[in-house]
């Protein structure tokens, strides 16, 4: 996962790292220990913080299209895992936003489709600008 | 025709809020199984959110 090889560019950047994920805390502890993971992780099983954030819910197309399944593949050969069962809502696209003291958001992305993830040195620099407001 | 996936049959435009305040107030729960405010993880400094389409 991206997110854990760069969490100490994170760290670094003076903003905190919060993973949100569906399904219990069972099974995000399962996903953290299957993978090793060192990023704080947290639980939304009825995904209110998905709706507020303004993510969607994915046509077929937004999940299964060519594109998707490519990225998907390229990703698998680059971490080295495959795509775990899928907990919670199948379709529930994801998102990610930098907020500042006073609920201003500085950066957001929210998935347009299952293979939309914004690069990680773009958050970085969005996390970075946000420390130094 | 019939829902795969719980797929949305239209095409749904993403809505950022113009600001957190409906986030803040909102409760995640850690690992533990503790509820968390969101607003918590902000409110001494910048927090970057990241919601997981599914794990792995």
């Amino acid at each position: 996962m991206q997110l854990h090889r760069d969490r100490s560019e994170f760290e670094a950047s003076g903003a905190r790292l919060a993973v949100i994920g569906q399904g219990t805390p069972a099974h995000a502890a399962q996903f953290r220990d299957s993978q090793k993971l060192e990023i704080p992780l947290y639980v939304d099983e009825g995904r209110d913080t998905y709706k507020e954030a303004g993510t969607k819910i994915a046509t077929v197309g937004e999940l299964l299209g060519p594109a998707m399944i490519a990225k998907g593949a390229k990703a698998s050969r680059r971490d080295g895992v495959v795509q775990g069962r899928t907990v919670g809502h199948p379709a529930q696209l994801g998102g990610v936003m930098v907020v500042r003291p006073g609920n201003e958001i500085t950066y957001v992305h929210l998935a347009g489709d299952a293979s939309d993830n914004p690069p990680n040195d773009e958050v970085l620099r969005a996390a970075r600008a946000a420390s130094r407001g | 025709m019939p829902r795969i996936l719980g797929a949305s049959l239209r095409r749904q435009e993403v809505r950022p809020p113009e600001d957190a305040g409906g986030l803040a107030d909102l409760v995640v729960k850690d690992l533990d199984g503790n509820d968390v405010r969101l607003g918590s993880l902000w409110e001494d400094g910048p927090a970057v959110l990241v919601w997981l389409r599914h794990y792995g």
